[in-house]
């Protein structure tokens, strides 16, 4: 599960995969955790960082190998080869590019041929841009596969945490199980403004219930 | 292990004993054999002997790379080689009947799903055309036992989600595809599969219930496209409910039984064949399964089931005309319901977002028609009740949110999220039976505030979050007037303390929920005093916690702004009542916690300055609680400022967020103060915030480098231009000049922002101003802005880029109301000249190739108005005419609407295009055959234009109608479209 020379710990650890559109921001997300920044590991032959992230939680230390498969899209590498053997999975798209959302039936499909009833999480990043493309309530493939879905800012840390936490609950197979304290996490590079993030949760709730507009051809005279 | 299998092993090493080097000659060696010419029948035969997973996973992936790769080019007898082979694997024989070689179908399921993937890849390259007897061929192989049987499964599925499936993005091409494969095998080879799994599900059921549930799911997929009567008939219906029905069957089967009917009951058809297939069903028999074990997988396949059987009945009533049918499809309905409202009520699974949508829809109906019947009535009651019992908290948690801990945090996410669909649902409810919901909420209030001396927090909170939800309904008249128990209900809730209220979550839904239902003590004054006495002691603004002390100032705010001229004669209680609360806010230690978004307390002030700042305030009064409130304010300041100038030391973080405070807090309680008021009517007022304003200045001074701080200043800036009127415009060149001092793109979309408020609210007043600051702004920019376009695409989506396009944005905005304000002669001043060029090379490029239509419409405009300035005679900016003759005109107005990307279909374009012409009349107008000429002959002639158009546009052009020209023009664009058909390219 390690790579050269990384330490192997004796607690319970999990390979988990990274997949989702390029320029997404896997790789900034999993740089968030410190510690795990400072251990990782790159193999440039086949374009893999192995980030260990190790969480503190009531039943213990965990870690998650994170393989974060950084670029290779393009390069070929081991392909579809890096999920052998993954546990759980972080499938990541962009909310700012519409077309990153769109792709991650396949790559959750491409996941699923290698690793059946692996716990999944999809992940909407960058929520702390202001032109977001893909609105919350346009999110719903979480729905038909019975995956978890998270909003997150990995610039911001919003959110940082859920993801694996939900995994952990996973595969340690106990709801109830939670973090006992924080992981070192790199200081936000941009604040996500809270208060507008409510709103504009609170204003899907709201659009639901409202009519759709007329058409507006005012336009086309 | 030879060579090869060594270095496969090398490349999927997990252990970490591998060194780099080794590996990147493993990969360098893979990639070799790969790139082979033979590599098909290398991995084939490696297929054979070798049981190393990653060597077959390996060999696979290479071959089917290959497959997609090169299939075109292989030869007649490669493809039957490789066809052969892969077909011999997925049956579990062994290709050169060896009894010791290795099978790929006993290796792990990835290695197995690469296999059927692989199957896949040939269906679509050969299916039917080629090898049209894949599926006929496979069957027979089935009596070999669950190997075979589960391999069949995966290369279905494998087909369902390479090629048919409607969840992935597809090609065009790969539609066609799709449609061709499911129309062969529709004619050829569906009945005998539907055959097979039903003979392998009657006899595996009990033996090995896994791969019956797995042949289950697979069939799943296929029934929203196969003849719906191979599955609903008296054959397979009795077995699927058999499965459902027989207890001690495993929970994973009877699921996969329950998914296959709700695909029969799903399946697309006319309502009235729906609703015949439906009654066949008999679907009552499986309602009393929901009283099984809550949590179990199959109650949770169940609830999936009801609810989307009960969606289908819905759909019939909403589209059944037939008197008779439409009864028969609201009995079933009726029949279901109690089954649906029993799940969510008494069940602990996930559906519920599919309930609360289907629930919805039923309620739904109900606004076409009117009044209730009696069953609507009730069920509408049990639809509130499951509400009421899915938001309410678990009390296990009620510590960790009461202190929000991390815990609490949590729990207080998923609800907020678990509620939106169920709240939007009450006010649904709320909206078609208004009765009904108010004495619903009523009663809830009441029982929980009544129920024991044992404080139910959870009940209160989610009565409360009922009745907050339930205002959002409600019409401004029913509010006012206090419709039906309205009037009974809010007063109650005015003088209410729970003996809760000390939680957080119920004193802030409390405040909420008194704020949404102000407007009724609007109307009914009498109440004042109540609503000031629950914001102002320890249930709102002296609540024990700060988050409910801050949530309670906002909300304070607003309500001051509903009912503020009532509360003239209150003012003096209530500066009493918060004084310590505006103290403490600017002390040291206050501002040292944690402060967040717009919840930072200083709302507090908002809601004085507008209490204060009302003309029904006496002068002396009013001038007496204001400078109560700005000179400390002013001196904390000017005491925290004059340290620093001395020390001239690094400043601590708590000063910086001291200072922050104190410029918050007075511009909140300038808020209050109108124009007229402080300029007009009252200028020792307006005194009085000129001087605050020379402090708080100074801060730019002594903290240049600040942000926080420089954004805080420019707000209230922002703030005094507003109020202040013209008199603020002494302070101004100071001001600017600060804040030019930095010119990061960020500082400057905040400097541009803030000019052009000065521009919109002074026009021509400001010239001078301007005059002074552009060239700076103009030089500063054009270094930071690309002259062409910004990076766009994959890869480009950074927060540095996204900083320049704003600020490109606020600029092209800035320039634009300079030019549409009478201010076009700010960028001819002396100064100035030096950018004009690079400004208009920059705003034609713009004007024809940016990617928003709406900005290339702004510079258009510029473009039209600077023409209508500058187009004099004699010339007033040299060169400028020929520059839009030669330049502009042939760019802009022709070429860059020549060019296919220019959509005619869309509103933006349309609308840009509406400009483009008006360019081109004013163009005539302003410089006559000058431009004419030129345009005709460089332009349209060169275009290949006829001679004939060319004379119809100079006529069109030259008269007055506008609406004629613009169709005209574009139907003249169109034709020279098609007359270039693609020969001539443009730009």
């Amino acid at each position: 599960m390690a790579l050269p020379n990384q330490q192997t710990v004796d607690y319970p650890s999990f390979k988990l995969v990274i997949v989702g559109d390029g320029g997404t921001g896997k790789t900034t997300f999993v740089k968030r955790h410190l510690t795990g920044e400072f251990e990782k590991k790159y193999e440039p032959t086949i374009g893999v960082e192995v980030h260990p992230l190790d969480f503190f939680t009531n039943c213990g230390k965990i870690r998650f190998y994170c393989w974060d498969t950084a670029g290779q899209e393009k390069f070929g590498g081991l392909r579809d080869g890096y999920y052998i053997h993954g546990q759980c999975a972080i499938i990541m798209f962009d909310v700012t590019a519409r077309l990153t959302y769109k792709n991650v039936p396949t790559w959750h499909r491409d996941l699923c041929r290698v690793c059946e009833n692996i716990p999944i999480v999809l992940c909407g990043n960058k929520v702390d841009v202001k032109n977001r493309q893909v609105k919350a309530k346009q999110v719903t493939f979480h729905r038909k596969k019975n995956l978890q879905y998270y909003e997150i800012s990995a610039k911001s840390n919003y959110n940082f945490e859920k993801p694996f936490l939900y995994l952990a609950r996973k595969l340690a197979g106990d709801a109830n199980l939670h973090f006992v304290e924080s992981p070192a996490l790199a200081p936000p590079e941009v604040q996500i403004d809270m208060a507008a993030q409510q709103h504009h949760e609170a204003e899907l709730a709201q659009a639901a219930n409202q009519p759709l507009p007329d058409d507006d051809d005012d336009a086309f005279d | 292990m030879d060579d090869l299998e060594k270095a496969i092993l090398i490349i999927f090493d997990e252990s970490g004993t591998v060194t780099s080097v080794l590996k990147s000659q493993a990969v360098a060696f893979c990639q070799q054999i790969k790139d082979s010419p033979s590599i098909c029948s290398i991995c084939i035969e490696r297929l054979c002997f070798s049981n190393l997973v990653q060597v077959q996973f390996w060999c696979l992936q290479s071959l089917h790379e290959a497959l997609r790769g090169r299939y075109s080019g292989m030869s007649t007898e490669e493809k039957n080689f490789v066809r052969k082979s892969v077909f011999s694997m997925a049956c579990y024989d062994t290709l050169d009947n060896n009894a010791s070689s290795v099978k790929v179908l006993d290796s792990p399921p990835y290695v197995r799903n690469k296999l059927a993937q692989i199957l896949v890849t040939l269906i679509y390259f050969e299916y039917p055309e080629i090898w049209s007897s894949v599926f006929l061929d496979f069957i027979p192989n089935l009596s070999k036992g669950g190997v075979v049987i589960d391999m069949f499964c995966r290369v279905l599925n494998a087909l369902d989600d390479e090629l048919i499936s409607q969840d992935y993005p597809r090609t065009p091409e790969e539609g066609a595809v799709s449609g061709k494969i499911k129309d062969a095998m529709r004619l050829q080879c569906v009945s005998q599969i539907v055959h097979a799994w039903y003979d392998i599900v009657s006899l595996y059921k009990n033996s090995d219930s896994e791969l019956c549930a797995f042949v289950l799911d697979t069939m799943r997929r296929y029934i929203s496209w196969i003849e719906i009567g191979l599955i609903a008939n008296n054959t397979f219906l009795p077995l699927l409910f058999e499965l459902m029905l027989v207890e001690g069957l495993p929970d994973q089967l009877r699921c996969a039984a329950s998914g296959c009917v709700l695909a029969v009951v799903s399946k697309r058809m006319d309502p009235q064949a729906k609703l015949t297939l439906i009654q066949n069903l008999q679907m009552s028999r499986v309602f009393g399964l929901v009283a099984g074990d809550g949590d179990s997988e199959f109650v949770s396949g169940l609830a999936s089931l009801l609810t989307g059987y009960a969606s289908e009945l819905l759909d019939c009533v909403k589209h059944i005309n037939n008197g008779d049918l439409k009864r028969a499809s609201v009995d079933l309905l009726n029949e279901v319901l109690p089954s649906v409202f029993y799940i969510m009520k008494n069940c602990d699974i996930d559906t519920t977002f599919s309930t609360v949508q289907f629930l919805s829809g039923y309620v739904a109906t109900m606004k076409t028609r009117s009044p209730l019947t009696e069953s609507q009535l009730f069920h509408v009651g049990q639809i509130l009740e499951v509400i009421r019992l899915q938001i309410r908290y678990d009390p296990v948690y009620r510590d960790n949110l009461d202190v929000l801990d991390k815990v609490g945090k949590e729990e207080e996410d998923r609800m907020a999220e678990h509620r939106k669909d169920l709240l939007v649902l009450l006010r649904n409810v709320g909206r078609v039976a208004p009765d009904v919901t108010q004495i619903f909420i009523r009663n809830s209030l009441s029982s929980a505030v009544g129920s024991s001396l044992d404080v139910n927090v959870e009940e209160v909170e989610a009565a409360l979050s009922l009745f907050y939800a339930y205002g959002e309904s409600l019409s401004e008249e029913a509010m006012k007037t206090g419709s039906g128990i309205l009037r009974e209900l809010v007063p109650m809730l005015l003088s209410t303390k729970f003996p809760c209220h000390s939680n957080r979550l119920v004193a802030l839904v409390y405040l909420d929920t008194i704020t949404r239902y102000m407007k009724f003590v609007l109307e009914n004054n009498q109440y004042i005093p109540l609503v000031l006495a629950a914001f102002l002691d320890d249930r709102g603004i002296h609540h024990s916690k700060v988050k409910v002390s801050r949530r309670a100032s906002y909300l304070f705010m607003r309500v001051v702004k509903l009912l503020k001229s009532k509360l003239v004669p209150f003012i003096e209680t209530i500066l009493q009542s918060l004084h310590d609360t505006v103290s403490q806010f600017t002390s040291m230690d206050y501002a040292s916690k944690e402060l967040s978004g717009s919840e930072d307390g200083s709302h507090i002030f908002e809601a004085i300055g507008l209490l204060i700042g009302m003309e029904d305030v006496p002068l002396e009064k009013q001038s007496e609680y204001l400078s109560s409130l700005l000179t400390p304010l002013c001196q904390q300041v000017e005491i925290l400022i004059a340290g620093s100038r001395i020390q001239n030391s690094e400043d601590s973080p708590s000063k910086v967020t001291n200072i922050q405070q104190i410029i918050m807090a007075i511009n909140a309680l300038s808020k209050g103060f109108s124009e007229r008021l402080v300029t007009a009517s009252r200028p020792a007022i307006g005194l009085m915030f000129k001087q605050t304003l020379d402090v708080l200045l100074q801060i730019l001074i002594i903290f240049p480098k600040v942000e926080t701080l420089r954004s805080k200043v420019t707000a209230f800036i922002h703030r005094m231009v507003e109020t202040l009127g013209s008199s603020v415009f002494p302070y101004l060149p100071k001001a600017l000049e600060q804040l030019l001092a930095e010119s990061e793109p960020k500082e400057l979309v905040g400097f541009l922002v803030l000019l052009n408020q000065l521009i919109c609210k002074f026009n021509t007043s400001v010239q001078d101003i301007l005059e002074n600051v552009y060239p700076v702004i103009a030089g500063r920019i054009f270094s930071i802005l690309p002259r062409d376009t910004i990076p766009s695409g994959p890869g480009s989506n950074t927060e540095e880029i996204r900083e320049l396009q704003e600020l490109q944005r606020t600029f092209y905005t800035f320039l634009h109301v300079l030019a549409t304000r009478d201010l076009s002669s700010v960028f001819l001043s002396s100064k100035s000249q030096v950018y004009l060029d690079s400004m208009m090379q920059l705003l034609l490029f713009t004007s024809c190739n940016h990617k928003d239509l709406v900005v290339r419409k702004a510079c258009v405009q510029i473009f039209v108005r600077l023409i209508k300035d500058w187009c004099t005679r004699p010339e007033k900016v040299p060169g400028f005419q020929t520059f839009v003759i030669e330049a502009f005109a042939i760019n802009c107005c022709l070429y860059s609407v020549l060019d296919k990307s220019f959509e005619f279909r869309d509103a933006n374009t349309v609308s840009l295009f509406g400009e483009i012409v008006l360019a081109q009349k004013v163009m005539y107008e302003k410089l006559g055959n000058d431009f004419l000429v030129y345009f005709v002959s460089k332009g349209f002639l060169a275009a290949h234009c006829s001679q004939e158009l060319a004379e119809e546009y100079c006529q069109k052009l030259q008269g007055n109608d506008m609406k004629s020209l613009k169709s005209f023009y574009q139907s003249l664009i169109e034709n020279l479209r098609t007359q270039q058909n693609g020969s001539l390219v443009f730009r």
